[in-house]
C-alpha cells in the first residue's frame, strides 16, 4: 500500500469523519474541527470569550471547559476532535464551574457600562444572562450609545444603579428605568455610577428619592445611602 | 617534578601508553571500564602500575593526605568558605602537602560546616559544627598527634590512629544507617567538578553498558525496574520514553527538569551541585534511548551555584568525549545545553517550561496534546525531572535487582525528602518509598526540638497539604498521598509545630502561590486572590459561617478548571487545612479565636508583672510608644495603642512579656 489509510482518503476527496456523542446526542462530525464548532453546530450552547479562531486558543477563560467520559475537564475550544469519543457538554455541574469562572471574570472586571462603547452587543452580558449570573448594571442591556444616553440630556434615569436582566419595554426601548429590578449589588460600581450622577450635575438627594420608589423597604437601601454620603463626602 | 624517565599519569582519563588506541575520533568503547580496571586491551604490568598510583592518589590525595572540604549552597551559609581559607592559611603556615579538594554535602544539613580529614594509612575523619578559630586545633590533633577523638565519625578504620575506638563508623551512625542512599551515595564524599572521581566511584559505566545494548532494551530495562518520574506526579519513566521513541517527528528532545522553586525542597539542588555527572549521564542515557541528538538541563536561575556545576560539568564531560558525536564509539551523538530558568516558580511546570526554552514567556500550554507527543518547538520531547534521571542513571550502572527489592509494591526505590521546619535535624534523607511519615520526621529527622511539639507536615511544597500529626504512620507514596489531600511533590516536608496558626500556614502557601500564578488563565489568577481575600477576612477577625463554604467551593473550582499543575495543586493546602483542622477555622470564625495565637487581631500582648524586673527594653524598643512605666515602677501595654508586632515579646530578656487571646484577657479584666 503507497499511502496509508487517511492520507489515500483526502485524496479521493472524502472527509474523514469521526463518530462523537455529546451528552446522549450521536453525531458524526470531520475529523479536525475543534469540539466547539461540532457542538455550536449541533445546537448545543457552550459560553466562550477568550477564544478567537486561527488567533488565539490560549484557553484562558476556561467558560467552555468540557467533561470527557474519564471525568476530566478540558477545553472545548482548543481540543481538536481525532476518533471516536463521548463527552458531557452540558450538565448541572458543568454549569456551576462556569458560572464560578464566569463571577471570578465579573468581579476583576471594572464596570462602567455607562461610557463602554459595546453596551447593547456586549458578551459579557449574553453570558452572564445564558449563566443566570446577576450583577451588571441596566445600561449594559441598554441600546442607547454612550453619547445618546438619557443622562447627557438632563433626564434622570436609574439605569447606572438598578439590577440588569429584564426585557421590559422602557430599557429595550431606550427608555428612563425606574429601578424596578432592584439596586446592583456590588459596592464599587454603585460608588462609580453615584460619582457619573455628580459629574453630570445631578443632586444626589434627587437620586436618592427617585430610588426610593421602589427600593424603600430593602434592606440594601441604608447602603447605598452610605456610599452617597461617602461619594458625598468626597469633596471636603 | 617529574624526574627522568618516570612516567607519571596525570589525569585517570589519559593514555597510559602508545598502544591505547583511544582516541576523541575514534573512541574506545571500553573506556570506562579501562580506565578504572586498568588497561583491557593490552596486559602491561606497567600501565597498571600507573593507573593503580593514580586512584590511590585520587583516593589519598597526591601527597598521601587531603582534605575534602564541602562547598555548596548549604555549607557556604553557614561559613564554609571562612573555612575553606583557614586551611590554606594552615597549610601554608606548616608548609604541608596537604591537598585540598572540595566536595558536595552529605544531606545532613543540621551538621554544617562540616570536613573530613584523609591521610593514607590513617582513618579518614569527618569533623562536623565546626568554627574557622578550631581549624589548626583539629588538624593538629590529626596530622601531628594522629588523634581522632573529636572526630564525629570515621569512614573506615585502620586502628593507627589514637581514640580509634571512641569515634563511631559513618555506616554505625543512626542517622546514617537508616537511611538507604541510592542515588545520593556519591553527595559528599567526591569532588563535583571532576570527572575522574566519579569515574572512579562508579560513573559512567551505567552509559557505556547502556551504548552497548538496544535502545529498545534500555528503555525495557527501565520499564521492568518500575521507577516513577520522582519529580511528583509519578508516572512510569520508562512509558513517558516509549510513548516518546514511538511518536513520529524528528529530531526528538530530551529536558532535565532541575527547576526546583517549593519553598522548602532542596534535594535536586543537593544532587546537582553535589554529583553532577550522574544527572548528565542519566540525561545521556535517556537521549540515546528515545533517539534524541539534543537534550537541554533547565536550572532554576536562583540557583547559581548548581547552574554553574552543571555547566561545568557538561564541560568536562565534551572535553573527554562523554558528549558530543560518536560517544564511546557507538555511533550516538548528543550533545546537552545548561539553560537558566526565566525565574519564576511556574517555569518549573513541564508545558511553561518548554515556553520558556524556546525563548517565549513561560505560559503553560493547554495539555493533550502532551510534551511526549507535540513538545519543545513542535517535536517529541521526554522531560524528567533530575532525580529521575539519576536514579535512571544508578540502575544501569548498578543493576536492577538491588533498585527492584526497594520500595513499595508500585512504586519501586528511593526517594530524597528535605526535611525542615521544625525539626531538631532538618536535611536530605533518602529512603525507600513507603516508609511512614513518622519515620522521616521523628527517626531521621529527630522530631521537634525541646519545648515544642509537631502539629503537621506540609508534604508537597506550596501545592501540598497538610497531614495532620494522628496520620503520621501513613506510607509516603503517591497514591496513599493524594487520597490523604496532599502530593508526593518534589519531596519537601515542611513540619509545622503548635504554634503555628493552620489558618495562617495556608494563608502563607496561598500568598505564594497567589504570586507566582502566571495570570494566563481566570480560575487561577482572580480565584487564588479570591481565597487569599477570604483567608485575609477570617485571620483579621471579620469571617462569616459562610465563608468557609465559599471557600471549600471555590478551592474546588479552582483545582478542577485550572490550566496547568500550579493552579490545580495550589488550592490544595486550603482544602487539606480545612479537612483535617477545620476546627481551627471554626474558632476563628464563631470564638473569635485564634488557638494558636498567632493571628494578630485575635491576640494582645500583657506584661507579667510578677516577672518584670523593669529594665525597659520593652519600652524602649516599642515602635508605636504603647508600653509605659506604671506607679509600682514595673511597665504595662496600652492595648488600644499596640499593633502587636511582638517586639517586646522577642525582646524581653525573663519572658514577662506574654501571648494572650483577646478573649481570655477581656474574661479576665472582668473577673478581676
Amino acid at each position: 500500500m503507497l499511502f496509508r489509510k487517511s492520507v489515500r482518503k483526502r485524496w479521493l476527496g472524502v472527509k474523514y469523519v469521526v463518530k462523537l456523542k455529546l451528552n446522549d446526542k450521536e453525531i458524526e462530525a470531520e475529523k479536525g474541527k475543534t469540539l466547539l464548532e461540532i457542538a455550536l453546530e449541533n445546537g448545543f450552547d457552550i459560553p466562550h470569550l477568550c477564544m478567537l479562531k486561527n488567533l488565539y486558543y490560549g484557553t484562558s477563560c476556561r467558560l467552555c471547559l468540557v467533561m470527557t467520559s474519564r471525568g476530566k475537564l478540558i477545553p472545548s475550544c482548543y481540543y481538536r476532535v481525532s476518533g471516536d469519543e463521548e463527552f458531557i457538554v452540558d450538565s448541572p455541574e458543568l454549569r456551576e464551574i462556569r458560572r464560578v469562572n464566569f463571577e471570578l471574570i465579573l468581579s476583576y472586571h471594572k464596570i462602567e457600562c455607562w461610557l463602554c462603547n459595546r453596551k447593547g452587543n456586549c458578551k459579557l452580558m449574553d453570558i452572564s444572562r445564558k449563566l443566570g449570573v446577576e450583577g451588571l448594571p441596566v445600561c449594559s442591556q441598554c441600546p442607547l450609545a454612550p453619547d445618546e444616553c438619557l443622562l447627557t440630556k438632563g433626564i434622570l434615569c436609574l439605569g447606572m444603579i438598578t439590577l440588569s436582566g429584564c426585557d421590559a419595554e422602557c430599557i429595550t426601548s431606550g427608555g428612563q428605568c425606574w429601578g424596578c429590578r432592584g439596586p446592583v449589588t456590588r459596592e464599587d460600581i454603585l460608588e462609580r455610577a453615584f460619582r457619573r450622577y455628580k459629574e453630570l450635575g445631578f443632586d444626589l438627594n434627587d437620586v436618592l428619592f427617585r430610588a426610593e420608589i421602589f427600593w424603600n423597604s430593602l434592606k440594601e437601601f441604608e447602603r447605598i445611602r452610605e456610599v452617597v454620603e461617602k461619594v458625598k463626602g468626597d469633596d471636603k | 617534578m617529574k624526574a627522568k624517565g618516570e612516567v607519571i599519569l596525570w589525569s585517570l582519563l589519559d593514555k597510559c601508553c602508545e598502544k591505547c588506541k583511544h582516541s576523541k575520533i575514534n573512541p574506545c568503547p571500553d573506556y570506562i571500564e579501562c580506565r578504572v580496571k586498568g588497561p583491557l586491551c593490552h596486559d602491561d604490568q606497567k600501565c597498571k602500575e600507573l593507573r593503580k598510583k593514580r586512584i590511590e592518589e585520587l583516593k589519598y590525595g597526591v601527597h598521601g593526605s587531603k582534605i575534602r572540604i564541602p562547598l555548596s549552597s548549604c555549607t557556604l551559609a553557614t561559613g564554609a568558605e571562612e573555612i575553606y581559607n583557614k586551611f590554606k592559611e594552615y597549610i601554608l603556615e606548616k608548609r604541608l602537602d596537604t591537598e585540598i579538594t572540595i566536595s558536595g554535602c552529605f544531606g545532613l544539613d543540621y551538621l554544617d560546616p562540616w570536613f573530613e580529614v584523609i591521610m593514607k594509612g590513617y582513618p579518614a575523619a569527618i569533623y562536623v559544627k565546626v568554627k574557622g578559630k578550631d581549624i589548626p586545633r583539629i588538624l593538629d590533633e590529626y596530622f601531628e598527634k594522629k588523634d581522632v577523638s573529636n572526630a564525629f565519625a570515621l569512614r573506615y578504620r585502620t586502628g593507627k590512629a589514637k581514640g580509634e575506638e571512641k569515634v563511631p563508623l559513618l555506616d554505625e551512625i543512626d542517622v546514617w544507617k537508616k537511611q538507604r542512599k541510592w542515588v545520593s551515595r556519591n553527595c559528599g564524599f567526591i569532588n563535583p567538578e571532576s570527572l575522574e572521581e566519579y569515574i572512579l566511584s562508579g560513573g559512567y559505566s551505567g552509559l557505556s553498558r547502556s551504548l552497548k545494548m538496544k535502545p529498545e532494551e534500555v528503555i525495557e530495562t527501565i520499564l521492568k525496574s518500575g521507577l516513577r518520574g520522582r519529580g511528583g506526579a509519578g508516572f512510569p519513566t520508562g512509558l513517558k520514553w516509549k510513548i516518546t521513541r514511538t511518536q513520529p517527528g524528528n529530531p526528538k528532545y530530551v529536558i532535565a527538569n532541575a527547576d526546583e522553586g517549593d519553598p522548602g525542597a532542596f534535594m535536586n539542588r543537593l544532587l546537582a551541585e553535589s554529583d553532577p555527572f550522574r544527572i548528565i549521564e542519566g540525561l545521556t542515557i535517556a537521549g540515546y534511548s528515545i533517539g534524541a541528538s539534543h537534550g537541554y538541563i533547565f536550572v532554576r536561575a536562583e540557583k547559581p551555584l548548581m547552574a554553574s556545576r552543571l555547566k561545568k560539568a557538561v564541560e568536562e564531560a565534551r572535553k573527554y568525549g562523554l558528549l558530543g558525536e560518536n560517544i564511546l564509539g557507538s555511533g550516538f551523538s548528543f550533545d546537552i545545553d545548561v539553560i537558566l530558568s526565566a525565574g519564576a516558580f511556574v517555569c518549573g511546570e513541564e508545558t511553561a517550561m518548554l515556553s520558556a526554552i524556546e525563548g517565549k514567556r513561560a505560559w503553560p500550554r493547554q495539555r493533550p496534546p502532551y510534551p511526549a507527543q507535540q513538545g519543545l518547538w513542535g517535536q517529541p520531547t521526554a522531560i524528567n525531572n533530575v532525580e529521575t534521571l539519576a536514579h535512571v542513571a544508578t540502575i544501569m550502572s548498578y543493576g536492577l535487582e538491588e533498585f527492584v527489592k526497594l520500595g513499595t509494591e508500585k512504586t519501586k526505590g528511593t526517594k530524597m525528602f528535605c526535611v525542615t521546619g521544625s525539626v531538631s535535624r532538618p536535611g536530605v534523607y533518602e529512603v525507600p518509598v513507603g516508609v511512614s511519615i513518622r519515620y522521616l520526621v521523628e527517626e531521621l529527622a529527630g522530631g521537634a526540638p525541646e519545648g515544642s511539639s509537631i502539629k503537621a507536615v506540609q508534604i508537597g511544597g506550596p501545592s501540598g497539604g497538610c497531614i495532620p500529626k494522628d496520620k503520621f504512620d501513613l506510607p509516603i507514596d503517591y497514591e496513599t498521598l493524594q487520597s490523604a489531600g496532599a502530593i508526593m511533590g518534589s519531596g519537601g516536608i515542611v513540619v509545622i509545630n503548635d504554634n503555628n496558626c493552620m489558618v495562617d500556614v495556608a494563608k502563607f502557601f496561598l500568598t505564594f502561590t497567589s504570586a507566582e500564578s502566571c495570570g494566563k488563565c481566570f480560575p487561577c489568577r482572580i480565584g487564588l486572590r479570591k481565597l487569599l481575600d477570604i483567608l485575609d477576612k477570617i485571620t483579621s477577625g471579620n469571617g462569616s459561617e459562610e465563608d468557609i463554604i465559599v471557600l471549600r467551593q471555590l478551592a474546588n473550582s479552582v483545582r478542577n478548571s485550572s490550566l496547568c499543575a500550579l493552579g490545580g495543586t495550589a488550592p490544595n493546602p486550603v482544602l487539606s487545612t480545612l479537612r483535617y483542622f477545620g476546627d481551627e477555622y471554626e474558632a476563628h470564625i464563631r470564638d473569635g479565636v485564634c488557638p494558636a495565637n498567632v493571628c494578630k487581631a485575635f491576640i494582645t500582648y500583657t506584661i507579667d508583672q510578677e516577672v518584670c524586673i523593669a529594665c525597659g527594653q520593652c519600652a524602649m524598643n516599642c515602635p508605636v510608644g504603647a508600653i509605659s512605666k506604671t506607679s509600682s515602677g514595673k511597665y504595662s501595654v496600652d492595648y488600644d495603642r499596640c499593633i502587636r508586632c511582638g517586639t517586646c515579646f522577642i525582646i524581653c530578656p525573663v519572658n514577662a512579656v506574654q501571648k494572650v487571646g483577646k478573649k481570655e484577657m477581656v474574661r479576665g479584666e472582668v473577673c478581676g
